[in-house]
């Protein structure tokens, strides 16, 4: 067999939620490692290397010390891979971009003085495509297991993985659930890009968005559902603040 | 044909349920609550039925075309193993409503009109249905006006309430084999069998929703609406969530992918629901998508239903359940509602018909799933994205191909893609193909070398129709990879053996750039004949390259074309190139005197079947597949979306 692809994983600022998905494969690792090498993985492993073909790269960019690295990590990997939404979107780390850097450094370290010193030189929460180019995207928060092999087969297979462009409602309509809208909530699964087979409607809560948005909040047929279901333009607004703070929509490739 | 009636008590036929049940020869699913909704699930107890339900989210199709099922396996160690997996569970389904049973007798004409589909034949053959005659109506259906609220025949066991009883009509001779095995019964008397009538009469009365236009006349008042501003009106609203086509017991298309396991041994081939309402669902390799509009997709879908497939198959293929109403989040699904918005605005009688079905024998004999086992004879790089690959077929005989036929190749674990058979019809088992690189399937083709397998289906669709070049000029027009199918036809025409039957022949070829030029030899070969012209353009040319032809698009070829030579009334043109060509190329020749009959053209659309089932070559109506890919223009011109 010709030279397994040499990968790399990093995180910036996240919950390490996604990371643990690829830990947990159990022993399924053992399948992943057949088909390529781990060379760097701080949450299951000590050793590290510089020499990776693949970097899969977790977590938003919050600092400029966040921004070196990760165009350091960019320069060395052949492919770029963004994982889980504080990655992908931002995720929930741009909650925070509701304020100003320094109104969000005082509440929470109040008067210490931060100043000066690197680890609290923060700017506002950046996804990783707003650094540096990303070549693939493994949406969610946490990441699909499925969806991460998928992604990992088709990349060592020399393959574009497949990633949906359309709504949750489509994994969630076949899983035949009864719509959220028609329990009375208000779920973002019309809008968000599906892939996570709809667990949030399955499991009977709303969807949060965390895959990204797929259609502009603002776009008419938003609108149109918005004012059926008696919900306000406000009331979206508030709903992507979790995980699509400034609402942009996705491009289709992401 | 008279059917059997009997009576069965309810106690007794739960005892038959749950004798069933226990027995384990087959899958039990009947209807149970979800909630506030209702479901076909597999069943644990008799008392779990709900036969009164109004309706279910999701048909009974899911039984017939899961959602996911895998066709077949395959190993990616071993060169060419791959093991059909039919499903042959033996199941019954318990309460399938008569409006779902007509649309799975809708489904059958679909999936068993030739090439059949064996993956449903054989789950259609396993599964005895036990119908119920509906006892309470969902709010949004209107099936009491489409008069499918009851049906006759496609059941194999009819239960119709009569309070203490249900009295059972007997469909099959499967469903009275059971009857008689597993239960006690007695014969209806003629007041019972009066009673179902009653029963059904009762429930026709309680739609309060209802279709004003008669089945008969969905398609003369879609075509007459084709460009009604309505279509972008009300598809701003749409959110592309393809709800309405998931949960539509006639909506039946598909697609089909390649799932490897982690650690790259083996995979499975996996044909999983799909809907024209998604945006990807015409989109093809180069990035173009064929229906792009919102409105052209949201058009796409009420075409299907009340024009494409009652003019192919004669029936609506709505059967009135009212689940895409419930499903649609913006309301603009239900086709009861679109339907008599627009009988308002009137239309004229029998505006004519966008549908044409060509003759289709030769692709009725294609195979659906299993591809055969070839190998790679020859690999030849032509550019640095187009390979020219020979292929033998593992069983030596012939492809036995058309010119203009074309076959799909499997590269397992990648996928399936449709290539133009571009030799020669011949004798012996090889063919060529060439392939220009542009996403996975082909990628990985091009990197592939002599002694490796692939899979074949085909030869697939209509090739041209040869005789009747016979005696006439011809001019062959061709862009870029449509120089593929074409150079088949050519070489045919120019074959020595056949080269008398034909008059003066023109060739006319335009690629990209001059590296893009594909069959270079053939094309020197062909410049020697005599009474032959051929003449090459390249849309560009990089200062590095060496190219002293001409340059611009294919259209700046045709003031060269000697037509003083020739008459244009006999005098046929083949055109084949990517979907901006035709257009152009048409108003040209029509300028030069050439009628609109005389012109062959050959359309590429996103496949994935190749045979006519899985919807994704549809141009409006038209399976390009199955009825072209070789069209007469003057029969396909009136098409909409055909050339737009
Ligand atoms: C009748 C016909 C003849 C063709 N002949 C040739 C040929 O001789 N040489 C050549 O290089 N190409 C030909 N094509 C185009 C070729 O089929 C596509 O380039 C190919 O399907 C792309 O597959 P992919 O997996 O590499 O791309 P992806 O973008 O990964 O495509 C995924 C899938 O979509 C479908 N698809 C994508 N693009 C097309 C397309 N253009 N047409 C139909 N289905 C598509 C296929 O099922 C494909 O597997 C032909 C297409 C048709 C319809
Ligand atoms: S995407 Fe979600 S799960 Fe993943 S690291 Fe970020 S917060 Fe955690
Ligand atoms: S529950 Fe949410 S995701 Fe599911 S169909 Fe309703 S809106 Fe769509
Ligand atoms: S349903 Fe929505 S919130 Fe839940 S995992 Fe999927 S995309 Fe994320
Ligand atoms: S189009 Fe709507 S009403 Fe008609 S059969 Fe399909 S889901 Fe039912
Ligand atoms: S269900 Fe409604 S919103 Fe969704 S694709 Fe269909 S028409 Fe559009
Ligand atoms: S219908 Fe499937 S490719 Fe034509």
């Amino acid at each position: 067999m010709k030279q397994k692809p040499r990968v790399a994983v990093f995180d910036f600022a996240d919950c390490e939620g996604c990371e643990l998905e690829i830990a947990n494969l159990e022993e399924e690792i053992l399948d992943l490692i057949e088909i390529v090498d781990i060379v760097s993985f701080r949450e299951v492993m000590k050793e590290h290397s510089d020499t990776y073909d693949i970097a899969i790269v977790e977590g938003s960019i919050m600092r400029p010390m966040d921004e070196r690295r990760l165009r350091s990590i960019r320069s060395k990997a052949k492919i770029l891979v963004a994982l889980g939404a504080c990655a992908t979107i931002g995720g929930v780390n741009k909650i925070r971009n509701q304020w100003m850097p320094d109104e969000v450094l005082h509440e929470v370290y109040g008067n210490a003085d931060v100043k000066g010193n690197e680890l609290f030189d923060v700017f506002k929460t950046k996804a990783l495509k707003e650094v540096v180019p990303v070549d693939y995207y493994i949406h969610g928060c946490p990441i699909d297991r499925d969806e991460f092999k998928h992604v990992i087969t088709a990349l060592v297979l020399g393959k574009k993985p497949e990633i949906p462009t359309y709504p949750v409602c489509v994994e969630c309509k076949k899983n035949e659930n009864i719509c959220q809208f028609e329990l009375g909530k208000f779920c973002l699964g019309p809008i968000t890009r599906a892939g996570c087979k709809a667990i949030c409607p399955t499991h009977n809560s709303t969807c949060e968005g965390c895959r990204g948005l797929i259609k502009k909040a603002e776009a008419d047929c938003v609108k149109e559902v918005l004012e059926r279901y008696k919900l306000s333009y406000e009331d979206i607004r508030r709903r992507c603040t979790m995980y699509n703070y400034g609402r942009e929509e996705c491009s289709v490739d992401e | 044909m008279k059917q059997a009636v009997k009576i069965i008590t309810k106690k007794d036929f739960l005892t038959l349920v749950n004798t069933l049940l226990q027995n384990k020869t087959y899958d039990v699913v009947g209807v149970k609550a979800k909630g506030k909704r209702y479901v076909f699930d597999t069943l644990n107890d008799a008392d779990e039925l709900s036969l009164d339900y109004d309706v279910t989210i999701l048909p009974p199709k899911k039984y017939f075309l899961p959602q996911y099922e895998q066709l077949m396996k395959f190993s990616l160690e071993k060169p060419f193993e791959v093991k059909e997996t039919i499903d042959d569970q033996p199941r019954i389904i318990i309460g399938v409503h008569p409006y779902d049973i007509i649309a799975l007798q809708q489904t059958d004409t679909q999936y068993l009109d030739p090439p059949k589909d064996d993956f449903y034949k054989k789950r259609r053959d396993n599964t005895i249905i036990i119908g119920v005659d509906i006892q309470n109506v969902s709010e949004r259906s209107f099936a009491g006006s489409m008069k499918t609220h009851m049906t006759e025949t496609g059941f194999d066991l009819l239960l119709t309430d009569l309070g203490a009883t249900y009295a059972v009509t007997v469909g099959t001779e499967k469903g009275s084999t059971l009857l008689k095995k597993y239960a006690t019964t007695k014969d209806a008397t003629s007041a019972e069998i009066k009673k179902i009538k009653d029963v059904r009469d009762n429930i026709a009365k309680k739609y309060t929703k209802k279709v004003k236009v008669d089945k008969k006349d969905w398609s003369s008042i879609l075509v007459a609406n084709y460009a009604n501003s309505f279509w972008e009106e009300r598809s701003d609203f749409c959110m592309e969530c393809s709800s309405c086509t998931i949960v539509c017991p006639t909506c039946f298309c598909y697609d089909v992918h390649d799932e490897v396991s982690l650690n790259l041994k083996n995979g499975q081939r996996i044909r999983t629901w799909d809907g024209c309402m998604l945006r990807g669902f015409t989109k093809v390799g180069s990035g173009e998508v064929f229906r792009e509009e919102p409105k052209e997709r949201y058009r796409h879908r009420f075409y299907r239903k009340g024009n494409y497939l009652p003019e192919r198959f004669g029936f609506v293929a709505c059967v009135g359940c009212g689940r895409c109403g419930i499903a649609c989040l913006p309301d603009i699904a239900d086709p009861c509602d679109v339907m008599n918005e627009l009988a308002s605005f009137g239309h004229e009688e029998d505006t004519g018909r966008f549908f044409i079905k060509q003759k289709t024998d030769a692709a009725e004999k294609g195979i659906i799933h299993i591809p055969r086992s070839a190998t790679i004879k020859r690999a030849e790089v032509r550019s640095e994205i187009d390979t020219l690959f020979e292929i033998e077929l593992d069983d030596k005989k012939p492809l036995g191909h058309a010119a203009g036929q074309f076959v799909e190749v499997s590269v397992f674990g990648y996928g399936e893609a449709p290539f133009g058979v571009s030799s020669p019809p011949s004798d012996t088992p090889s063919f060529e193909i060439m392939v220009r690189k542009v996403g996975n399937v082909t990628s990985k083709l091009v990197s592939m070398k002599p002694g490796d397998k692939v899979g074949i289906r085909g030869p697939l669709g209509n090739g041209f129709d040869v005789k009747a070049l016979e005696g006439k000029n011809i001019i062959f027009t061709s862009g870029g990879t449509g120089m593929v199918p074409m150079r088949s036809l050519i070489n045919y025409v120019l074959d020595k053996k056949n080269r008398g039957k034909f008059k003066e022949i023109t060739i006319l070829y335009g690629a990209k750039r001059p590296k893009e030029i594909l069959f270079m030899s053939d094309v020197d070969q062909w410049k020697k004949v005599e009474h032959v012209q051929c003449e090459l353009t390249v849309d560009k040319c990089d200062a590095n390259e060496c190219w002293g032809g001409c340059i611009g698009v294919i259209t700046t070829l045709f003031p060269k074309v000697r037509m003083d030579k020739f008459d244009s009334q006999n005098t046929i043109v083949v055109v084949i190139g990517p979907p901006v060509m035709y257009k152009f190329v048409i108003q040209c020749l029509r300028t030069m005197g050439i009628p609109e009959e005389n012109i062959i053209v050959s359309l590429e659309r996103r496949m994935k079947c190749g045979v006519g089932k899985c919807g994704h070559c549809q141009i409006n109506g038209v399976y390009v597949c199955k009825e072209g890919p070789v069209f007469n223009y003057k029969e396909i011109k009136a098409l909409p979306e055909a050339f737009e």
